[in-house]
């Protein structure tokens, strides 16, 4: 019996995957379906997700004893995290479409190294500025909706916005040879002011990249 | 070129603001590392807990927690901030995270229920200046301690079976059961869970050791004599004896 019950444990371990899944609900009909259990096992029924109901095969259908306020807390937890986990995807779309604006940025740029005359190559990037003006209001807009957060989902549009940091001073270096500033580089893109240092140099490094090409 | 010296400005207060950014976050790292050393001798305190030593070895934990309440998480709360909070939570977490699993353990042991995110951080705002924003540990931190807790759990379910206080086992069994259950439903919407998934797994394991411990005291009565089986501790098979191998 006891060799039986092992080989259960370890069939189920060895199904295992590494994410947690609704399919590892599939533990519970192993034991309940063992007729001679000793009462601890069976009388409790651990898993009452709905999933589970069509999972179990038998077993008496007593109350577990959980706690209502476990219960609650928990609830109140998966609430918090689906709309972080919404708000999330709603930087994730932006930001996206931050990173085409990039691309038509920098693809036009690169005209530069082909000798094609400055200003026309300025031109066609320039003209993304507003569309990036416009992405970063709107990005401005969704971070809003959580204050004191920017951090937590900073790391969504870090890397993006370097790029358009370092792409906007060599634009910048390309018109008048100097440095884009920190703040000419928030002008340009009408952002608010958080969107600030935590940037900045990682922007130069890139810009260095062009420069020196 | 007249632009020289302003760009030597705007480096410099870009290198003094990244060196005050440095200097706070070694601070608060320190800081987070005597939270997490104190928090763990909270936890060894509780495991020494028996029937005969209950009430005073409570006692000495509860001390020792607000201990690390009063001397260590107090510096945190000085460092941190408005924005800091997440800004720099990579450099606090580990040591609230110990924090939580060592508050959540204790509270089990006192009283069979689990401290409340809302509970721990009530306990925190004494910490802080009414004029300060207060700690609050946030929802991510919290789960990543409780996630620990079961680990701590498991051990003291193993032991109090070697006492032979076999009902508080199983009391320990279904409050791990009922953790497990309802993180596994929340470890898919977390921010970076990577870490999480990771300890569900040890999770999982640490439910499936308790019960196989209370099983097996049930099926075989006053022969049983749980091993730890500290040298492999991922072992699902410990708690059965030798014999059965």
């Amino acid at each position: 019996m006891k060799s039986a019950l092992r080989n259960a444990y370890y069939f189920t371990l060895s199904r295992y995957s590494l994410n947690p899944n609704p399919s590892l609900l599939h533990i519970v009909p192993f034991i309940s379906t063992f007729p001679s259990l000793p009462s601890v096992l069976s009388r409790n029924h651990p898993f009452r997700s709905p999933l589970c109901a069509t999972l179990m095969t038998g077993g008496d259908s007593d109350s577990p004893q959980t706690s209502p306020s476990l219960e609650k807390q928990f609830e109140k937890f998966r609430v918090q995290l689906e709309d972080s986990g919404s708000l999330r995807e709603r930087i994730r779309a932006v930001v996206l479409e931050i990173e085409s604006a990039t691309r038509l940025m920098q693809a036009s740029l690169l005209l530069v190294h082909q000798s094609k005359p400055i200003p026309e190559v300025l031109q066609k990037a320039n003209s993304q500025i507003n569309v990036l003006k416009d992405l970063y209001n709107k990005l401005a807009e969704v971070v809003r909706e959580c204050p004191g957060q920017y951090y937590r989902y900073h790391g969504d549009w870090r890397s993006e916005t370097q790029m358009v940091v370092s792409l906007l001073a060599f634009m910048h270096w390309l018109e008048t040879g100097n440095l884009l500033m920190h703040t000419e580089a928030e002008e340009k893109l009408g952002c608010i002011e958080q969107f600030g240092f935590c940037f900045r140099p990682g922007g130069l490094s890139c810009w260095c990249l062009f420069h020196v090409k | 070129m007249s632009t020289h010296s302003s760009l030597k400005d705007a480096f410099s207060s870009y290198a003094d603001h990244l060196n005050a950014l440095n200097e706070k976050r070694e601070r608060i790292v320190k800081a987070s590392r005597d939270v997490t050393m104190n928090s763990k001798k909270v936890i060894f305190q509780v495991h020494r807990i028996s029937k005969a030593n209950r009430e005073e070895v409570l006692e000495k934990a509860e001390k020792d927690l607000a201990a690390v309440r009063d001397q260590h998480i107090s510096r945190l709360v000085k460092e941190l901030q408005g924005t800091d909070f997440w800004k720099l939570r990579r450099a606090y977490s580990p040591g609230v995270q110990e924090y939580v699993e060592a508050a959540t353990f204790f509270k089990f042991c006192q009283t069979g229920t689990l401290l409340n995110l809302d509970e721990i951080n009530a306990s925190l705002l004494s910490l802080s200046d009414p004029s300060l924003e207060p700690l609050q540990i946030n929802l991510l931190d919290y789960l990543l301690g409780l996630a620990d807790l079961t680990g701590e759990l498991m051990r003291l379910a193993i032991g109090r079976i070697s006492d032979g206080e076999v009902e508080y086992s199983e009391r320990i069994c279904q409050f791990v059961r009922d953790i497990y259950r309802e993180l596994t439903l929340l470890v898919p919407l977390m921010d970076d869970g990577s870490d999480m998934k990771t300890k569900m797994d040890t999770m999982l394991q640490s439910v499936v050791k308790i019960e196989n411990a209370c099983f097996s005291v049930r099926v075989r009565g006053s022969e049983y004599i749980p091993l730890l089986g500290s040298s492999d501790p991922s072992s699902f098979l410990v708690g059965v004896s030798d014999a059965e191998l």
